[in-house]
């Protein structure tokens, strides 16, 4: 300090002495005030008093005392008055000295700049954290996206399986569908002794059977250009001439129950070829898809009617047509007469019975 | 007068300010002032045959470990440390800092506080560490200083450990 000049030891003494208010206490070994001085009313402290232990005045003073490591410096600590002050603790003959040195414009200024440093990475972590959020969130969305696109097909191919194409079509576009036709012929056929049969069997065999006759009914009429329009329980609804028109559409479907009642004959149930009852009739129906959650194609009209009752009719391995069926057939059809037949809520019919 | 001198540590911005103005004030600000240095405020909390002052340390939230001052802890007979539950990252900081602290000078009580539990929908924290963690023994508490949920609790906890 010697080679110091006078002039600046003097600089340094006033510029710490007033611009940082510099103020002191002398602490003895008690750890009590033995001296104070300086600008102590900066600071709010003036009221201390000489003699009384330290800590019981200055809170942060708690615990400090004795201090192995002086000298210390605590930099900027926040005095109850509001000002903030750099501490120096040193030590002199068993006595300490306690120093302040205000310091609120610096810790004002690192503040300021802190703020703005902590305040960037609370920002970088939160948009972290946010970021993954969004991956996640568009993951999920990805997948459920997948996920409706599949059932979309889903359903588009289940459509396709229960109406013909040119309906499913237009049902996709939104449109009303109940149309006349004024000339087709509509085949019903079920399994000959179904119940007791499968009794015998069991469910899974027969239900096996089912599949085996209801999946024939589909690949013939894909073949002879019909449509099967459903099943009840073990019998199938066939037409020909829908939904596009044909001329042979009796030909067409007298065909297919041919081929059906051959394919049936090769499959056994319960120890027994096959068996079917068909039953065909032509003429006029109206067509159209019901129900606004679940599609259902369906036929109806007498001619849908007295078909059926024709198939129930039937005997074992029959095909019975009725006359305005038979009158559509050409000469290639072999079929044998059946005379007038009392049919249940129709009255006498003349039927036909398809050979070949 | 029993005084106790105690330091709140953790990472920055985790709530040590917040739950200290809790505490003390019972007031809370979701403005964002860091605190630079140490302010120290004080509290009295009554047990039925005692009561004891705390003297808190609220010391600024370091990000950067390597820059804490332990000698601030001087003197400091208990710890709250301090976690945010939606940083994950900042439990660890506030466990390193209590292993400077004891290298230092010595075990001590603490209680560990996982602090703004009202923000659920951001929690980053799993039950099974929490459990983890209190079958170490420890005092541990999922606190708020925005509800001021279990903060007194917290403090209390750590005022019944120094004051034996
Ligand atoms: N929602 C919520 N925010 C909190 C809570 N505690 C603190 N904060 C907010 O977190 C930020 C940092 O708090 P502060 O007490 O300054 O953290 P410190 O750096 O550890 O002292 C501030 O914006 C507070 O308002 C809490 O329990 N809940
Ligand atoms: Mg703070």
């Amino acid at each position: 300090m010697s080679r110091v000049p006078k002039e600046v030891r003097s600089w340094i003494y006033d510029f710490f002495y007033n611009e940082r208010s510099a103020a002191y206490l002398k602490i003895d070994a008690r750890q009590c005030i033995e001296e104070k001085g300086g600008n102590l009313e900066h600071y709010g402290l003036s009221s201390l008093r000489i003699g009384k232990p330290v800590a019981d005045q200055l809170e942060f003073m708690e615990g400090l005392l004795p201090c192995p490591e002086l000298p210390f410096h605590m930099p900027m600590m926040e005095l109850p008055g509001g000002h903030v002050a750099d501490l120096h603790l040193f030590g002199d003959n068993g006595s300490v000295w306690l120093v302040f040195l205000d310091a609120t414009p610096e810790r004002d200024h690192q503040q300021r700049l802190q703020q703005k440093a902590y305040e960037m990475t609370l920002l970088q972590e939160r948009e972290r954290q946010l970021n993954a959020k969004l991956q996640s969130t568009n993951e999920a969305l990805r997948e459920s996206q997948e996920g409706l696109s599949r059932e979309y097909r889903r359903a588009e191919s289940l459509l396709l399986n229960i109406l013909p194409a040119s309906i499913a079509e237009r049902l996709k576009a939104d449109e009303q569908i109940a149309d006349s036709h004024a000339e087709v012929s509509v085949l019903f056929a079920d399994i000959v002794g179904f119940t007791e049969r499968a009794r015998s069997v069991g469910a899974t065999t027969t239900l096996a059977i089912l599949n085996y006759f209801f999946k024939a009914a589909d690949l013939l009429s894909e073949q002879y250009g019909c449509e099967k329009i459903k099943t009840i329980g073990d019998c199938v609804m066939a037409v020909a001439g829908l939904p596009t028109a044909r001329s042979d559409h009796a030909e067409a479907l007298a065909n297919y129950a041919l081929e059906l009642r051959e394919a049936a004959r090769r499959e056994h149930f319960a120890g027994e070829p096959l068996g079917l009852r068909i039953g065909i009739h032509s003429g006029p129906i109206v067509a159209g898809v019901i129900g606004k959650r679940r599609f259902v194609y369906d036929l109806w009209g007498d001619t849908v009617n007295l078909a059926a009752r024709i198939q129930k009719a039937a005997e074992p391995d029959e095909i019975r047509i009725s006359d305005a069926t038979h009158q559509l057939l050409g000469p290639e059809f072999a079929c044998d007469p059946l005379g007038e037949t009392e049919l249940r809520g129709t009255g006498r019919v003349r039927m036909w019975r398809l050979r070949r | 007068m029993l005084q106790k001198k105690i330091c709140m540590l953790g990472g920055f911005a985790v709530g040590k300010t917040s739950l200290v103005r809790r505490f003390v004030q019972s007031i809370f600000s979701e403005n964002y002032l860091t605190t630079v240095g140490v302010k120290i405020d004080k509290k009295s909390v009554a047990f039925p045959d005692k009561t004891v002052d705390l003297i808190l340390w609220d010391l600024a939230g370091e990000d950067d470990i390597g820059s804490f001052r332990v000698s601030y802890v001087r003197g400091a007979t208990g710890l709250v440390l301090v976690v945010d539950g939606t940083r994950p990252a900042t439990l660890a900081v506030a466990l390193t800092l209590r292993e400077r602290v004891e290298a230092e000078f010595g075990a001590m009580p603490f209680v560990l506080l996982f602090n703004k539990s009202d923000l659920a929908d951001r929690w980053a924290i799993s039950d099974g560490e929490i459990d983890e963690l209190r079958q170490r023994g420890w005092q541990i508490y999922l606190t708020s200083a925005l509800s001021g949920e279990h903060v007194d609790d917290a403090f209390r906890q750590l005022a019944s450990m120094v004051a034996n």
